[in-house]
Parts: C-alpha cells; structure tokens; sequence
C-alpha cells in the first residue's frame, strides 16, 4: 500500500484545521521556526509591518464551533511582564507553604500529590515562567541585599497566585496549569477537555521502534493513532519513523483534534502525520488491510470506579478519554476487532490499557473470538511491573 | 580575595613539606581562576597538555607559543639526518631515551645544576637573571614530580616499544589505548624538556650578551625569562591535573550517615557545599537524583558537574566528612557528631571505550509507584530505577519532567558507574596506583568541620585547616583541593 492512495480524503479535511487552529487555539502564532529561520523571517516581519501596518488585521477564527481559547501555555508565552525578585520571592514563598500545608493529605485521601512533589512541581513552574533567569540567582539577589533586581516573566505574578491556588485548591492538574505535558523527549501542550500523556504510555512509542527496527516494510507503512488526544503516540511514532512511513491521528473530540494539530505543527510533523476528526475507525474508511500499524490509549477506566479517580483526574480530565464502559473494555474490544480488518498481513498493533485482568481478557477474546487473525499476542508490563500493555501482529 | 585567603594558615605539616614560596604562588594562581566574580568566567581556561592524538604535542594550549616545538624540530632535523629507517618508530623511542639525558647550556649548566647551586630568589621585580632562572628550575623540578616523572618515561619507553610491534593494529582497541596514552605521555614529556631547554637556551642567551655587552639582548632575554617565570607558576598547578581522566567532568554523589535527621541536614549542607563550588567554578551544575529526607536533608543525592578538570579536582572530596555542632534539631542544645560519605564518577568522552550494557541485562522499574497507574493516575512524578542485574549497580534519576528523561539521565550514571567499576577493576591488575573510588568505608574520614565548641575545618589528610567553616561550606574549597592534589604527587613519587 502506498499511503498516498488515501491522502486526498483527508486533505479534505485537513487544510481548514490547519488554516484555522493557530489563530482560535491557544491565540498564538504558528510555532516559532527554528533559529537560523527565525532571523531571517522577523526581517521580513518588520518590513511587512512597517509598509502594511494599518491593513494588517488578526483574521477572525474561521470555525464558529470552536471551543473557547485560552492563555497559551505558560512556556510559549512572549516575557511580557516584568517583576522584582522580592515579589517573585514573595509568591514563592506562600505557594511553598501553601504546598507543605498539604502534607500527605491528598495522597491519604486518593493517591493524590504529596507536599514534596508539589514543591518539585513549584520548581518546574518557576523554571517555565522565569525567562532567562537562572532560579539559583534568586537566593544570590537576596544574598547581595538587592530583592529590587528586575525579573521578566511569562505570567504576571497576579496570574500565579491564582494557578497556585487553583493547583492546590482545585486539584486542577499541573500539566494544565502550566500547559503542557513533558514526554519521552518532547514538550506537548494540553489544556483542558484533552487527556494529559501518562508516563506509562511513552512505552508504546518503544514497542514501535523495536517492531520497526526489525522489519522495514512495517517502517514504510501507514501508522495510525487511534484516540489521540494531545497528539503524543503519534508524534512519538513519527519521529522515530523518521524520513519514512506516515501517521494518521483520530480523535472523536474537536478540542483533541485542535491540540493534537497544533502539537503537530510544533514539531513541524504536518506532512507526516494527518490529524482527522471522528469516532476510532471512521477516518480510517477506505484503508482497510492496509494499515502497517494501530496503536491505542482508549479509554479504559471501568464506569464505576470513575467517582473514585484522584482529584486531578475525576474532577478535571475529560470523561470521554476515560470512561471506558461497564468493564472498561468497550473501546479496546472495538479496537481489537478494528485491528483484525484494519491491519495489513503482518501489521503490528498495541493497546494500553487498565491492568492485568483487562490484558488477559483481551488475549482470550482475540485467541477465541477472533480465532486465527492474530499471533505473537502478547502482554507487557509498565515499570511500576503493572501488566499494561497488549500486543501482537495480524496474521500474514 | 588573595588577602582572605592567605590568612589562612597550614598548621601542621605533611611528611613532604612543598617551598613555601612555590605554595604561595601555586595558591594565588589557583584564586586568579577562581575568584567570585563574575569575570571569572571570562578568565582563560587553564591551559592544559594536549595530545591525545600524540601528533601535536609540545604545544601549549592557550600561550600561543609552541613551547616544545623548537626542541621537536632539532630533534627530528636530527632525525633525519642520522636516516632513521622507522621514522616514527625510531622517532618515539629516541624522544623516550632522549628525555633522559638532560638539556644543558654551552658551558654545561643543567637545571639540577642550577637548583644545587641554590642561588637566591629574589622578588620578581629584582630583574635579577639567576634569580629568575632559579626560580623557574623550581618550577621544573616540581612539575617533574607531579607528573612522576620517572615512571612517566618508564611508561613511555614501555608504549614506545609496544607500539613498534608490527603485529600492533591487529587489536584496533588496544592499539588506540596504546596509541592515546602514548600521544598524551608523550606531549607532558615535550612539553617540560621544551621549557627546560628554553631556559638553557635564555641563560646562554645573557651569557652572550653580557660578553658582547649587547644590553638590548641581555635585556630582551631578561624579560623572556620573567615570562617564563610567570607562566611556570600555571605549570605548577597545571601538572596537578595531568591525570588520564582529571580533564573529566564527573557526577558527585553525597550520603547522609546513620543519625537520622542531623546526618541528613549535613549531607544537604555538603551538596550545597559543592553545588555553590561547582557554581563559583563556572561548571555546570544538574541535580540528577534527590532523596529527601523525612524532616530536613537529603538522605542521597546526585549532581552532574560539567565542565573541563571538574573530576581531577573533585576527586580530591572522596570520602567521609564529619560534623560538629550544635544540633538545631535538639531541643537540648547538645552537641552532635553527624558523617556524610562523597563520591565522584568520572565521566568518560566519546575516545573511552564504554563498558557495553544489554539491554536484556537490566531491570527499569517506577521508582515510587502506587495504586493503578495508567489513566487512572496523574502524577508528575516519572523517576525510574535501572538496576544492572549482572553487577546489582543501580541508577535513579527523578528531576527530568519526563519518564524517558529520566530515564535516560539514569542511564547515563548507570553507564558512568559501571565504566568506573571497570576502571577499578582494570587498576587492581596493572597494579597502577589508582584511587578505587567506588568503595567508601565510613572509617575512612578525610575532613573534619567543627562548628562547635571553636570553628575550624581541617583536612585529615593534609592537616590543611581554615578557622572560618562558613567560607568553607559556601564552595570555598580550593585549597583543600590543591593542597590535597599537591601532597598526593609528592607522596606517588616518593613511593617505589
């Protein structure tokens, strides 16, 4: 299969997220280029400025159903606002107290975040807001009696009160606070209604690689990423396919579609990777027995254990990524089947998915309901030596 | 800043007393790199010997002047004319006995000659020629012996004489090791007869100029000898350095001894101590890995340093270091002895072969897990462990944001732990006189901090003592470093 046989149908699709996202989504700009680039193009930026300024209007969004933006994530942000270290320090001296406040409360009550991560988290949003400015120096402003040394800063120290509390009070997931998830080796941005990428799931990304090392034909072929969510598998995938092969991300949800589309611009992957709306396997019409790899993260959190869920995940996560049915199993079950008609002879897949019972009862399903379409069907555990992970290839 | 520190006073004396003179000088130099400032940054590097490729050696990195390269020249001129069949063959082993006759004047003056006539030594300013030439022949005469000299050319007839075997390329390996350990033996070597020959060369130069009275000569010789004088003192501190590995940057791990929370409290107070040297140094300083501890401290933890010599110097912190105050823990004001052990791991570059690690061979494990994982969890904790089944070695890193990172960073000082372990191994049986650095037995204390009932830090090695522990605890730790690094060379030397 040549994966150019199914581009037109999503190119249909395409060019109206990728025209619209950069301008509804997070109110930025595309992605900055990469150094050398960037020079070259704030040169013709000024030029165009100075000649066309009074034209040059922001283009209104282009989607009415888009859902609201918000303040891009903190990293990307432009250091507009200035501060001195000693309300830098101000503020981070209550949020570090507020964080001991806690304790070990929230991980007593559901496995929530003790007071030392959360002041390892503090770091990290220092290190994300802080421009150029070596955390370490802080205690030197203070050391030489100068707390009035100007610091820039990528949020006003306003807005970090308010995230702090929200992240202590609210529960409201760090990754969401700041913006962004680090994993494997990139930086995705999230925001709220999108799964935030598990540490567990860098693992899939892996499972590829050895499947690719050892078999080019699957290396040139269509992967897809089944429920993508912020874009991460797919990302991951695209990369270490490097110059060959290509991947289609699905996602049900248009806040998915437009995060994982503006992941995948920053990483500069939009000729690699189609990001394409709709349920599982709908966007995949037309490629059945083609696809040279499927992988999932589907959600797989049986319904009743969802009022249970850590305080970060209950209450801010979004349902539709999680809640995986009665058992938890309709999603991967669905998938499984999609796998036995999507799948090339040979075609490699892998699922996440809730633990060992979940693993087990995938693997006889596919050995007894779906008898001779799979082999080498496997389960593989996380590093918390959780059995997370099946995998197998589709029948040659 | 020199003024601080030259108040400091060395009680106490070391079975090798080093010239005071040279002392003074060696520890000024040293706090010309390394004064607080911001301009240090900008100071030039200490130059060090180069030739790892044992083709450029002689040069001086950063002098600009090819120190060596006159004496090369003569030598191979020589070379060619006596028609040496093996060029390079014979070009090796010649330099190697070369080295052991001695560099004289016209009128046969040596540098042993001048250091037994003990002629005096003046201040700089004097403009005084012997002065100056004595001087720089002290210089000489302890850089010869921070280098170990003489086993340096046993070492190096040895390699000449390996890599003259036709059948020496049949192990590309073991040939390359030859090859660079020859290259940088053999760049020390030009490097010091070089300067000793410049020296001879700048005594007859004033011995010719006083007999022709040509004063503009005799003037301009003057001056190339203060130079070299000067430049000497670098030398000094340079040769301290020369280690295979010193160039290095290195991982320095702290552990806190049993004593609960006071020995905690001390092993931050210790990583601290060499996170703000390590600053001070203009080094790049990562936190790797953080054990906290329940109440205050850290029970481990693990920094990268990064930057050229950070482990010929940090390697001088390995061992055990013991605390005496008065607890801020105990409500009762009493007194507390606590330990923390040091460690530092070299980091080997890219020519170092790496001891190969399969990937089948290891275990990777969440370091702290609980309840489901998966999606039913959110935490941005991501630390991982990788422990090497064959050697039980282990690595955690938990300060990436990313599970990958972390995992990686653990590679890494799995890798730098297992090449270390290697290295150890490999000394035991050349039987070289290697520090083994993997095995810190709490008896083997190296420095004493006494912030109760009087204050003073003292090296129980060196009796190097300072009587103003706060200094000592910001990262001022130069001078137990050099002091340590200094007594080290004498004592090799002095052994067989």
């Amino acid at each position: 299969m040549k994966p150019c046989t199914l581009r037109p149908s999503f190119v249909r699709a395409w060019p109206c997220i990728a025209s619209n996202f950069s301008t509804s989504f997070f109110q930025l700009p595309p992605p900055p280029p990469p150094p050398p680039l960037a020079h070259a193009r704030n040169v013709t930026q000024i030029r165009h400025r100075r000649f066309h300024s009074s034209l040059s209007a922001p283009p209104p969004p282009l989607l009415a159903s888009s859902p609201p933006s918000l303040p891009p994530p903190l990293f990307l942000r432009p250091p507009k606002h200035t501060t001195t270290v000693s309300e830098l320090l101000e503020w981070h001296s209550w949020a570090k107290s507020l964080a001991a406040s806690v304790g070990s409360s929230f991980e007593d009550s559901d496995n929530g975040p003790d007071s030392s991560l959360l002041c390892r988290e503090l770091n990290w949003l220092m290190d994300d807001v802080l421009h150029g400015f070596d955390p370490s120096l802080m205690g030197k402003a203070v050391a030489r009696d100068d707390p009035d040394i100007v610091i820039s800063l990528r949020a006003d120290v306003q807005e970090l009160y308010s995230l702090w509390k929200q992240r202590i009070e609210e529960r409201r997931p760090f990754q969401y606070i700041v913006g962004c998830e680090h994993w494997r080796d990139l930086i995705l941005c999230v925001r709220d209604g999108v799964l935030i990428p598990r540490p567990e799931t860098e693992i899939i990304v892996d499972l590829v690689g050895d499947v690719i090392s050892k078999d080019e034909g699957l290396r040139e072929g269509l992967w897809a990423d089944l429920g993508t969510g912020s874009g991460a598998i797919a990302i991951g995938i695209a990369k270490i396919l490097g110059n060959y092969g290509s991947v289609i991300a699905t996602d049900l949800s248009p806040v998915a579609i437009q995060v994982a589309s503006f992941n995948v611009q920053r990483y500069s992957l939009q000729d690699k990777i189609e990001v394409s709306e709709g349920s599982w396997l709908e966007p995949l019409k037309g490629v059945e027995g083609k696809v040279a790899g499927l992988v999932s993260n589907p959600p797989y959190i049986p319904s009743d254990d969802i009022s249970g869920l850590q305080a970060e995940v209950g209450r801010h996560e979004p349902r539709l990524a999680l809640d995986g049915g009665a058992e938890g199993m309709d999603d991967l079950l669905h998938l499984c089947n999609g796998a036995a008609s999507m799948l090339k002879p040979g075609g490699f897949f892998a699922f996440e998915t809730n633990g060992e019972k979940q693993c087990e009862f995938l693997v006889d399903y596919m050995q007894n309901q779906l008898p001779g379409s799979f082999c080498n069907v496997n389960t593989l555990s996380d590093f918390a030596g959780i059995q997370r992970f099946v995998t197998g290839f589709r029948n040659r | 800043m020199t003024a601080i520190f030259l108040r400091r006073s060395r009680i106490g004396s070391s079975p090798h007393p080093p010239n005071p003179a040279s002392r003074a000088f060696s520890l000024r130099s040293l706090f010309s790199l390394a004064a607080p400032s911001e301009s240090r940054v900008e100071a030039p590097k200490p130059s060090r010997f180069r030739g790892s490729d044992g083709s450029a050696g002689g040069s001086v990195a950063g002098s600009g002047a090819p120190v060596g390269a006159s004496w090369v020249r003569r030598l191979e001129e020589a070379l060619g004319r006596s028609g040496c069949p093996a060029r390079f063959g014979g070009l090796r082993s010649f330099a190697a006995r070369a080295a052991a006759v001695e560099p004289a004047t016209s009128d046969g003056l040596t540098v042993e000659g001048i250091l037994s006539s003990q002629w005096t030594i003046l201040d700089e300013s004097e403009g005084d020629w012997k002065s100056h030439a004595a001087a720089i022949a002290q210089s000489i005469s302890l850089i010869k012996r921070r280098l170990q000299w003489k086993s340096l050319l046993v070492r190096l007839e040895l390699l000449s004489t390996q890599l003259n075997k036709p059948d020496l390329w049949d192990d590309p390996q073991h040939a390359g090791k030859i090859s660079r350990e020859h290259g940088r033996l053999m760049a020390k070597m030009r490097e010091v007869m070089g300067f000793e020959q410049e020296l001879l060369e700048h005594i007859d130069m004033i011995k010719l100029a006083r007999e022709e009275s040509d004063a503009d000569l005799e003037l301009e010789s003057l001056q190339a000898l203060l130079r070299m004088r000067r430049f000497s003192k670098e030398k000094e501190l340079e040769a301290l350095l020369a280690g295979e590995h010193d160039s290095c940057s290195c991982f320095v791990e702290v552990q806190a001894g049993a004593g609960g929370t006071e020995s905690m409290d001390w092993a931050a107070m210790v990583m601290n101590m060499y996170k703000m040297w390590a600053q001070h140094r203009g080094y790049g300083v990562t936190v790797v890995d953080e054990m906290p501890g329940e109440i205050a401290g850290i029970k481990r933890a693990t920094i990268k340093v990064d930057g050229e010599y950070a482990f010929g110097y940090a390697k001088a912190e390995v061992g055990v270091h013991r605390l005496v105050r008065i607890s801020p823990f105990d409500s009762n004001k009493r007194r507390h002895t606590s330990f923390a052990a040091v460690a530092v791991i070299p980091i080997f570059g890219e020519d170092f072969s790496h001891v190969q690690i399969n990937e089948s061979d290891l275990r990777i494990e969440r370091f702290r897990s609980g309840g489901a994982g998966g999606q039913s969890v959110n935490t941005t904790d991501s630390a991982v462990r990788i422990v090497h089944i064959p050697t039980g070695v282990t690595a955690t890193c938990q300060n990436e944001r990313s599970q990958h990172q972390n995992k990686a960073s653990a590679m890494a000082v799995l890798q730098s732990r297992l090449d270390q372990l290697e290295m150890a191994r490999q000394a035991q049986m050349n039987a070289q006189h290697t520090q083994s650095l993997t095995e810190i037995s709490w008896g083997n204390q190296i420095r004493s901090y006494v912030l109760h009932p009087y204050r003073m830090v003292k090296d129980l090695r060196t009796n190097y003592e300072v009587s103003d522990p706060d200094s000592v605890l910001e990262g001022d730790l130069d001078g137990f470093i050099l002091s340590y690094l200094s007594d080290l060379m004498d004592k090799d030397e002095a052994s067989p």
